[in-house]
C-alpha cells in the first residue's frame, strides 16, 4: 500500500490536521499572551513600589536611569555662561573619541543620542563665540583654549558683529 | 508678507531694478522654522528657493561634512534653478530661523521670461554653486558640468 491510500490507512489525514491544530493553537495563544506584556508592564511600573525582591530591584535600576535620561532631555535653553561652558565640556568629550577635525552633523547626531538639551543651539552658540572653527573642507575643530570664551565674543558685543569677524571660519560664503 | 525693502536688504538683491523686485516680492513668502527643524532634505524635489534673513543654518552633504550660514541674505536651495531640480544637500536650523521662500517653478519662469534678470539671478547661482562645489558629490559635479 503506497500513496494516499497508505497516508489514509494509517490516519495520516487526522494526525496532520491535529499537527497543525496544534502549531496553530500554540501560536495563538503565544500571541495573545504577548500582547498582554504592555498592560502587564505598565501594572508592574504602577504597582511595584518598594524593591524587596530581585525583580523589583531590576525594575528600580530601570526607573533610576529612566529618572537620570528625563534629566538630561528637559528642553529649557541654555543662557548662563556657564552652562554653555558644561555643554562645551560634554560636546569636546564627545570628539575627544572621534578626534578632529570632526564632523559637526556627526557630533550633533552623538550630543542628541546622549541627551543634551538643545544641541542645535547650542553648537550655534559656539559657532558664533568661535569656540569651534570650521575650515574649508567642511570639517569643524575647536579653537585651541579650552573652556574659554572665543576671542570674537569678548571684543564684540552681539553675536552679528562677532560674526562679521569670524565669518571665514563658520561660513563659507 | 516680503517687501521690496526687505529684499532690498539682501546682497544677491543688489543688481535688481524696480520692477524686477516688485516681481519678486509678488512671489516671496515669509518662512519660520524651528531650531532642529530639517528645511531641506537632500535628495528630494527642489521646489523652493530659500534666503536667510534671521537664524542659523547648516548645510550637510551626503558625505557627513558640512557648511555653517548665520549671514543674513544666504542663499539654500539653489538646486530650484538648477535641473534635475533635486536638493544635494540636506539644511538644518541651528536656531529658530526667518527666511525668505521662493517658489522654484515661478521663479524659472520669471528666469525664463526676462533675460536680463534670468542672468542676474543665474549669476548669483553661480557664485553660491562654485563656493559648495567642493562638497558636492561626483555624479552631481558631473551633472553639472553637462548643463552648462
Amino acid at each position: 500500500m503506497v500513496g494516499f491510500s497508505a497516508i489514509s490507512a494509517g490516519n495520516g489525514w487526522l494526525i496532520s490536521a491535529l499537527g497543525i491544530s496544534v502549531v496553530f493553537f500554540g501560536l495563538a495563544s503565544l500571541a495573545f499572551i504577548i500582547s498582554f506584556f504592555p498592560r502587564a508592564i505598565s501594572w508592574w511600573n504602577e504597582h511595584a513600589q518598594t524593591p524587596k525582591y530581585f525583580f523589583p530591584l531590576i525594575r528600580s535600576l530601570f526607573v533610576q536611569r529612566r529618572r537620570k535620561a528625563s534629566i538630561l532631555t528637559e528642553t529649557r535653553e541654555i543662557h548662563e555662561p556657564g552652562e554653555i561652558d558644561d555643554a562645551e565640556e560634554a560636546l569636546r568629550l564627545l570628539t575627544a573619541h572621534t578626534g578632529e577635525p570632526f564632523k559637526l552633523p556627526r557630533l550633533i547626531e552623538m550630543a542628541e543620542q546622549r541627551g543634551l538639551a538643545r544641541v542645535h543651539s547650542t553648537i550655534n552658540r559656539l559657532l558664533v563665540r568661535g569656540n569651534i572653527i570650521g575650515g574649508d573642507d567642511g570639517l569643524f575643530r575647536w579653537a585651541k583654549a579650552s573652556g574659554e570664551e572665543g576671542p570674537v565674543e569678548k571684543k564684540s558685543k552681539s553675536p552679528n558683529e562677532a560674526l562679521s569677524v569670524n565669518q571665514a571660519s563658520t561660513e563659507l560664503e | 508678507m516680503i517687501t521690496i525693502e526687505d529684499l532690498k536688504k539682501h546682497e544677491i538683491f543688489a543688481e535688481m531694478d524696480l520692477t524686477e523686485l516688485k516681481l519678486l516680492s509678488a512671489m516671496a513668502e515669509e518662512r519660520h522654522a524651528r531650531e532642529g527643524e530639517e528645511l531641506i532634505r537632500a535628495g528630494s524635489p527642489a521646489r523652493t528657493l530659500y534666503i536667510l534673513q534671521e537664524g542659523g543654518l547648516m548645510i550637510t552633504f551626503p558625505d557627513g561634512r558640512a557648511i555653517t550660514l548665520h549671514k543674513p541674505g544666504r542663499v539654500v536651495g539653489w538646486s530650484a534653478l538648477v535641473s534635475p531640480t533635486h536638493y544635494t544637500a540636506s539644511v538644518t536650523c541651528l536656531t529658530d530661523s526667518t527666511l525668505i521662500a521662493f517658489p522654484g517653478s515661478e521663479l524659472l519662469r520669471l528666469v525664463q521670461r526676462n533675460v536680463a534678470f534670468g542672468t542676474k539671478i543665474m549669476r548669483k547661482t553661480s557664485e553660491v554653486l562654485s563656493r559648495r562645489l567642493p562638497f558636492l558629490q561626483e555624479k552631481d559635479k558631473r551633472l553639472l558640468k553637462q548643463r552648462s
